[in-house]
């Protein structure tokens, strides 16, 4: 991995490290409960809480507790499954896709996006279970073995294709996310002062020794699981969206889906993972580690995925006019003037209008606004799903059964809840797991920390006549004095 | 060691038996892919042998750990004799309740009637019904009937009653105190003659009132024809049919009769291409307006003038208007065959409409004196008498029976205080209303499908009605108790015999010897007696009644309110029910209360809110005559303007449900003028800043979008005029070759060999009354779900009926436009389509619905786990889910979740009533009583299809065309449903479906559906003898 880089670009560890150091700083946040934890874990466990007691209501007296009607006859429920599903997409993509790529960047952001990218499928997969109306019949869609002689599942329905992509997806994420913790638990447990730390971080990491044979195998392993996870990421998004296109309805009949929903999914996805790292390298000062470089890359591809999504809206309405099929016309006619104008609005200027902004450098490496705008874009993605489903159902082809849907509490429970069990199971994550992948970090500390680079940068000044190509990373400096 | 063959004869071993001669005839997957080692090969691998072992046991030992429920099942120590277990009986009888008439055909299973058809053996109803008939089953196991007799509150025997009611009424006769029977009209002779017994008992009298009068038409008729009676309306025998503010269909004497005559002759073909032509002149849309083929706005106070204009048209001179000369110029030309009906209550009104049908010639044609009503008797002044009599103290003692004056007469609040003043004061009612809770006594009268009667609807129509069950209650017949206190000691159902042995008998020469007649009648449910002689028509007096009507209504003003019978509700004797409360209304598709409807102009006006998302809906205050009521205002197309109306029988006090309870009591807004009742009066109007909910099932869209850039139009429904239609009978329907051709598909189509079930709907005689919709939900168990689900957009009917209206762009009226005032209307029932390729099916994750080798879409309630995409997907919206466990068929504990319920208020009351005990013995054994969280629809009534086969399996014959039918289409009074086999090429059925006019709702969209519609042609020409 000991890859040349070239010093122009900006190193993916600021500071002065070296090994010892990264291993301190990095391990840090499990040995200590930082101030604040305990504040967002009550908040955020309390709402899971919330959660919780919301799935109980619904069981017990019916689906009636929330909202929906016979004509909309799914709204909340499913605009949270795929919001969160969507959100779940970074995780693998950061880890496959740019794994394969070769792209350092991840390092810093990888483990918190996979962990992320688990708890998200995890409140995700709640929602198909607990929209049936018998959830306690829920193993009806598992092809398992039974008397019922010529019952069978129906292989042509896509809430079925959704078992099956979700399940292997969640699977797939985490043998990853836990294959990639092993050496960073036995770094932990190296370092462990208690006995019963010592013995359950040295489970946790499956008596990781670091031999070479091992790290190759974890090499080989990781390339593996990225093979396999690479197909997952544009396979599960659109599995998804196979629910929605293989339909009949106006608004959701449509061959764009696939593309236009894993564009949604990694603009989302990404979108939550700075929301997260934000915070993460705030509490535990992790500025070093996950730098303005890292924030810089993932807004590229906000901006990025962002437009995808616009242009995906915009081909929406022009073949819904160019088609001359009078249900679609109406059903996106309605979707952007009708009664729910309001949800169209803010998924346009949340999603399309404000990563715009990211065209400029000084907006992509500003933190304040980046993480306004990991809000507001999440925010949008969930209107996105809100419009698709909502309005395309609410006014079909009968105007006669045509009819308006209003959540009830329990529907505004189970969604604030579920964001309260994401962010109590990271928070967890963040207080006994490492956030930052300390082995892979330390891979790269060589070709891409502002150390490494500073040191290469003498070694050629002196070679070179004094020249020095960057002094910008304050570490010559400090070597000076 | 060799394989041995075995064999059990010879087609096995020669292998000529073909495969569906075993009872199943599908292979079973699952097990062939598991067997298959052992079924063809004779071999089992060691592993595939410690796999199903594996299997199986852990398999028994999961089952042999759960606890199975157990079910008890207590069998006939003694069967009844006809109760087979399993097997319906049907009786024929007649129903005669809250003033409406029908013949019926009850259904029983294991001694408990479950649903109520039509006889189609009556000359009368012809085998219609009217939803308010379907209903009527559940009033039956209505858990607040009363129990027995009451004194007050108080609970007591019936010889108490009977003794104590008994020397009160004989301390008023000795005292020469007046005793009143007050009921609504009695269609039943035998009860007329137990009364006329206790009269002459007592020396009491018998004072009619019917709540929604027809005193003004019988007033009318004793002063021109010199006998105070309705004649028969002949609508099939009319080419041209006017209706001034008459909603003949839906309200007027005897709808059901009415409309199974009037679509006789709207049902064309393309050997017939002819139909009537019927004109409605009215103020606010009725049912009957909105399957009119013209229609002509007026203020409420002009439906009585526009009588008089017609009048005067007809007679030869002109009335200064040029829409009612027109509609003369068509009426006298068709002379003879011609019929104007009024719905006013207005003696001098109906005067004059008799001078218009006598100068039209429609006496002995249209409109017959040969045979008269018996169902509307009741006059206006009885009442008024009622009152002063108990106020005066002159009467002492009073008896109500089918009456509820405290809620229906105008004078409700001051009866109430006279009542008081009676001696004795007595009920008959079955439940508690308005009236029951004043009394003194409560002496409750069986249940009319406990009871043995006679009905005679009309002169020389005799029915009987037989008992279908055992008395549920301690109740008794109120003319058994009538007897009693007469003195007899005889039972009623001998004092039937002996009147009819006495009084029907001797007018008969058919048959020979009592007992064949009355067996007969009972079989059959009615015998027919002709006689009776045509009336001679009087002049005298029209013309002063003329000028008193133009005197009359001259100065109502632009403000008018017009009070009206709702279709479902009747005069509110309905309102007990639920299925009718739950009943959208034809027009306004409102549901649970009533409200004030008004002219659209008017609404926007006054920025009135009627939100179609939130059914949000502004109060309004409408005063007339000194009372006033707060009601939501609802704005209806094709509404007078200055018209506001409003639906009597709601805002009932005393009931033991507070749900039912819901809108406001308009009777007391009623006037009096002259000696009738007057429906019509001068109101004033105020806006208020408050908003209510109105549980409405379906908002005021257009099908036609012009906001799209020209108009483009849904396929939804199609429709012609009459002379597009004779000119081409694909009219309206010509998009349909198109959309059939570019059918094509890529995947091989289902063979359907056996069965291939369809359904046509004819859209020319849907009369949108919703006697289809009831008599689904009694047959299919649909439970009811409240009000508070019905604002949710969560009623569960199976079958609904889409109200459509359409704008003047779609009318060729000659040369008039006249825009607000030529709405059209079109009505839809709509099912599931049993879409041959059915997008719900193919979206089910557990093949919980499927299809059917018959052309069914079926579904499996076991299976369903309520994802609900198939609702979604479903481009017919006609897909339910159970949101809730609305009949306690859970698999949890009902009651203790019900419990839980009754705290959350999540559950409606009535929704909680479905699940006693006593109401769950209305539930059709056939059909599955559906567990909260799975999907519902239309079945195409699978259980009769069943139930039809195996009949026809029995008697060793192939199923005929018309063996089966559905429960929609045996209500439908004017026969616009019809189900069959499209394999048949004999069916009535494959003769719509092959029908020019026959179209899918949006086929396009290629979901092959096996409903087909019949466009609807609307006679738009000027009609010429």
């Amino acid at each position: 991995m000991h890859a040349y880089e070239s010093d122009f670009r900006e190193p993916l560890i600021n500071g002065d490290k070296n090994y010892t150091i990264i291993t301190d700083e990095l391990v840090r946040p499990t040995e200590k409960t930082y101030r604040g934890w305990w504040l967002l874990l009550i908040i955020f466990g309390t709402l899971a809480g919330f959660f919780v007691f919301c799935l109980c209501w619904t069981v017990f007296y019916g689906i009636g507790v929330w909202g929906l009607n016979k004509t909309v006859d799914w709204a909340w429920d499913i605009t949270n499954f795929v919001w969160w599903i969507g959100i779940g997409h970074a995780g693998t993509l950061i880890s496959a896709i740019l794994l394969l790529f070769r792209q350092r960047f991840r390092t810093g952001i990888n483990r918190a996006a996979e962990a992320m990218t688990i708890f998200a499928v995890i409140c995700a997969g709640m929602f198909p279970v607990f929209h049936m109306g018998r959830v306690w019949d829920a193993f009806f869609i598992f092809p398992y073995p039974n008397t019922r002689g010529p019952l069978w599942l129906n292989f042509n329905s896509p809430l079925l294709w959704d078992v099956f992509a979700i399940s292997t997806y969640f699977t797939v994420s985490l043998l990853f996310w836990y294959s990639g913790l092993m050496p960073d638990f036995a770094t932990i447990r190296d370092r462990a002062k208690g006995k019963y730390r010592k013995m359950i971080y040295n489970t946790l990491s499956f008596g990781w020794t670091g031999t070479a044979k091992q790290w190759q195998r974890f090499e080989s392993l990781s390339l593996i699981l990225a093979g396999l996870s690479t197909p997952l990421v544009l396979s599960v998004h659109t599995i998804v969206s196979f629910d929605f296109a293989t339909s009949v309805i106006p608004g959701w009949h449509t061959t764009i889906f696939p593309p236009y929903f894993v564009a949604g999914a990694i603009f989302s996805g990404f979108a939550m993972v700075e929301t997260l790292m934000l915070i993460v390298r705030k509490v535990f000062h992790l500025e070093d580690y996950i730098t303005i470089n890292h924030i810089e890359s993932m807004n590229k591809i906000i901006v990025l995925t962002g437009s995808i999504v616009g242009i995906a809206y915009i081909t929406e309405l022009f073949i819904a006019w160019y088609s001359g099929f009078l249900y679609e016309q109406f059903a996106f006619y309605n979707r952007a003037l009708g009664k729910y104008w309001w949800a169209y609005t803010m998924m346009m200027s949340c999603n399309v209008l404000s990563p715009q902004l990211y065209w400029f450098k000084p907006f992509r490496r500003n933190l304040y606004i980046t993480f306004i705008l990991s809000i507001f874009v999440n925010i949008g993605m969930w209107f996105e799903r809100f419009v698709i489903i909502v309005t395309s159902l609410a006014d079909d082809y009968l105007p006669s059964s045509w009819a308006y849907f209003q959540p009830t509490w329990v529907d505004v429970g189970i969604f604030v809840g579920s964001i309260g069990l994401f962010m109590t199971l990271f928070l967890l994550f963040a207080r006994f797991f490492p956030v930052i992948a300390i082995a892979e970090v330390k891979a790269i500390f060589r070709i891409s920390s502002a150390t490494a680079k500073a040191e290469r940068a003498k070694a050629a000044g002196t070679a070179n006549g004094g020249f020095v190509g960057h002094t910008t990373f304050g570490i010559l400096d400090k070597d000076a004095k | 060691m060799e394989d041995k063959v075995y064999w059990k004869g010879l087609e096995e071993l020669e292998n000529t038996s073909k495969q569906n001669d075993k009872e199943f005839a599908d292979e079973l997957p699952v097990l062939g892919s598991i067997m298959e080692p052992i079924t063809t090969q004779g071999s089992t691998s060691r592993r595939d042998f410690l796999k199903m072992l594996g299997f199986s046991t852990t398999a028994a030992v999961i089952a042999a750990g759960c606890e199975m429920p157990v079910r008890k099942s207590i069998p006939y120590a003694f069967k009844p004799e006809e109760v087979i277990p399993g097997i319906a009986n049907y009786y024929a009888s007649a129903f005669y309740q809250g003033g409406d008439y029908c013949a019926v055909v009850v259904k029983t299973r294991e001694g408990r009637p479950i649903k109520i058809d039509g006889n189609n053996l009556s000359s009368v109803t012809k085998g219609g019904t009217s939803a308010r008939v379907q209903a009527s089953v559940l009033s039956l196991y209505d858990g607040a009937r009363f129990k027995n007799p009451m004194k007050g509150k108080e609970n007591i025997t019936w010889e108490a009653a009977d003794k104590e009611i008994g020397e009160k009424l004989k301390s008023i006769s000795d005292a020469k105190g007046k005793i009143v029977i007050f009921s609504s009209s009695i269609a039943s002779p035998s009860t007329l003659a137990a009364i006329a017994e206790f009269k002459s008992a007592y020396g009491a009298e018998h004072l009619v009132s019917d709540a929604i009068s027809y005193s003004g038409i019988l007033d009318a008729n004793e002063k021109t024809f010199g006998t105070r009676a309705i004649p028969s309306y002949h609508f099939d025998k009319a080419k041209v049919i006017v209706g001034v503010g008459c909603d003949f269909l839906g309200t007027w004497v005897s709808p059901i009769e009415f409309a199974a005559d009037w679509s006789k002759n709207r049902k064309v073909s393309k050997e017939n291409r002819k139909m009537s032509r019927h004109i409605q002149i009215e103020s606010a849309l009725t049912m009957t307006g909105a399957s009119a083929d013209k229609r002509i706005l007026v203020k409420p106070s002009e439906e009585a003038t526009a009588v008089v204009d017609l009048y005067k048209a007809v007679s030869g001179g002109s009335s200064g208007n040029a829409k009612i000369d027109a509609v003369a110029k068509e009426l006298v030309a068709n002379k003879g065959a011609s019929l104007v009906v009024s719905g006013s209550n207005d003696a001098n009104v109906q005067m004059v409409v008799n001078a218009i049908n006598e100068a039209l010639e429609s006496y002995g044609s249209t409109i017959s004196f040969t045979s008269t009503y018996n169902t509307k008797a009741g006059s206006d002044k009885a009442s008024a008498q009622l009152l002063d009599g108990l106020s005066s103290g002159e009467i002492k003692a009073v008896i109500f029976y089918n009456a509820n004056p405290l809620l229906t007469d105008r004078n409700a609040d001051k009866l109430a205080d006279a009542i008081k003043k009676a001696a004795l004061s007595v009920s008959f009612s079955e439940r508690l209303d308005e009236t029951t809770e004043a009394v003194q006594y409560v002496c409750p009268d069986s249940n009319w499908l406990e009871s043995w009667n006679d009905v005679s609807p009309k002169t020389g129509v005799y029915n009987v009605c037989q008992p279908t069950i055992t008395k549920l209650f301690d109740t008794r017949q109120a003319q058994e108790t009538l007897l009693k206190w007469s003195g007899s000691k005889e039972n009623y159902y001998d004092f039937i015999r002996a009147h009819w042995e006495k009084n029907v008998y001797p007018k008969q020469s058919k048959y020979s010897g009592f007992n064949a007649l009355w067996d007969v009648t009972v079989h059959d449910g009615e015998v027919v007696i002709e006689g009776g002689s045509e009336a001679k028509f009087s002049a005298s007096g029209v013309d002063s009644a003329a000028s008193a009507v133009s005197a009359a209504y001259s100065n109502l003003g632009d403000t008018q309110l017009k009070l009206y019978e709702s279709v479902a509700m009747g005069n509110g004797y309905w309102t007990d029910n639920p299925f009718l409360q739950e009943l959208p209304d034809p027009i306004t598709k409102v549901t649970w209360g009533n409200y004030v409807i008004v002219p659209i102009s008017w609404r926007k006006k006054n920025k009135v809110t009627n939100d179609l998302e939130l059914k949000d809906y502004t109060l309004v205050k409408v005063t007339a005559n000194g009372k006033s009521v707060t009601l939501p205002a609802v704005a209806v197309p094709g509404v007078a303007d200055g018209t506001f109306a409003i639906c009597l029988g709601y805002g009932r006090k005393a009931t033991n449900n507070d749900e039912l309870k819901v809108g406001q009591n308009a009777y007391p807004l009623l006037a009096l003028l002259g000696d009738n009742l007057s429906y019509v009066s001068k109101a004033t109007v105020e806006v208020l800043s408050q908003t209510e909910k109105v549980a409405i099932t379906q908002s005021h869209h257009n099908i036609t979008l012009k906001d799209l850039g020209g108009v483009k139009k849904r396929k939804v429904v199609k429709e012609t005029t009459l002379p597009e239609y004779v000119k081409d009978d694909a009219a309206g329907n010509e998009d349909r070759k198109e959309i059939l051709e570019e059918m094509v598909t890529l995947y091989y189509e289902h063979e359907k060999n056996g069965h291939h079930w369809n359904m046509s709907v004819d859209l020319n005689s849907c009369i949108g009354c919703g006697a289809c919709v009831t008599a689904c939900n009694v047959e299919n168990n649909v439970p009811v779900v409240g009000k508070d689900q019905v604002i949710r957009s969560r009623e569960m009917h199976w079958l609904r009926i889409d109200r459509y209206f359409t704008y003047s762009e779609m009318i060729q009226d000659g040369t008039e436009t006249l825009p607000g005032e030529n709405i059209d209307v079109v009505f839809q029932p709509l099912m599931c389509q049993h879409c041959d390729n059915a997008p719900c099916e193919n979206v089910c994750p557990v093949a919980a619905t499927n299809h059917s080798s018959e052309g069914l879409n079926q579904m499996a309630y076991n299976r369903c786990i309520g994802t609900r995409y198939c609702a979604n997907n479903c481009p017919y919206k006609v897909r339910r889910f159970n949101w809730y466990d609305y009949q306690g068929a859970d698999a949890f504990d009902g009651k203790r979740v019900s419990k839980f319920w009754a705290n959350e208020g999540l559950l409606s009351q009535t929704t909680k009533n479905q699940q006693e005990s006593l109401s769950r013995m209305v539930l059709n054994p056939d059909v599955t009583v559906r567990s909260r969280g799975v999907i519902e629809k239309c079945s195409f009534c699978v259980q009769r299809i069943q139930e039809g086969k195996l009949t026809a399996k029995k008697e060793n014959r192939p199923l005929k065309d018309g063996d089966i039918v559905t429960a929609c289409q045996t209500a439908c009074p004017t026969n616009a449903i019809i189900f069959g086999d499209k394999n048949d090429k004999a069916s009535q059925v494959i003769i719509k479906v092959m029908d020019k006019r026959a179209f899918g709702v949006i086929e396009e969209i290629h979901t092959m559906p096996n409903v087909t519609y019949l466009t609807k042609v609307r006679n738009r020409e000027e009609s010429k003898a």
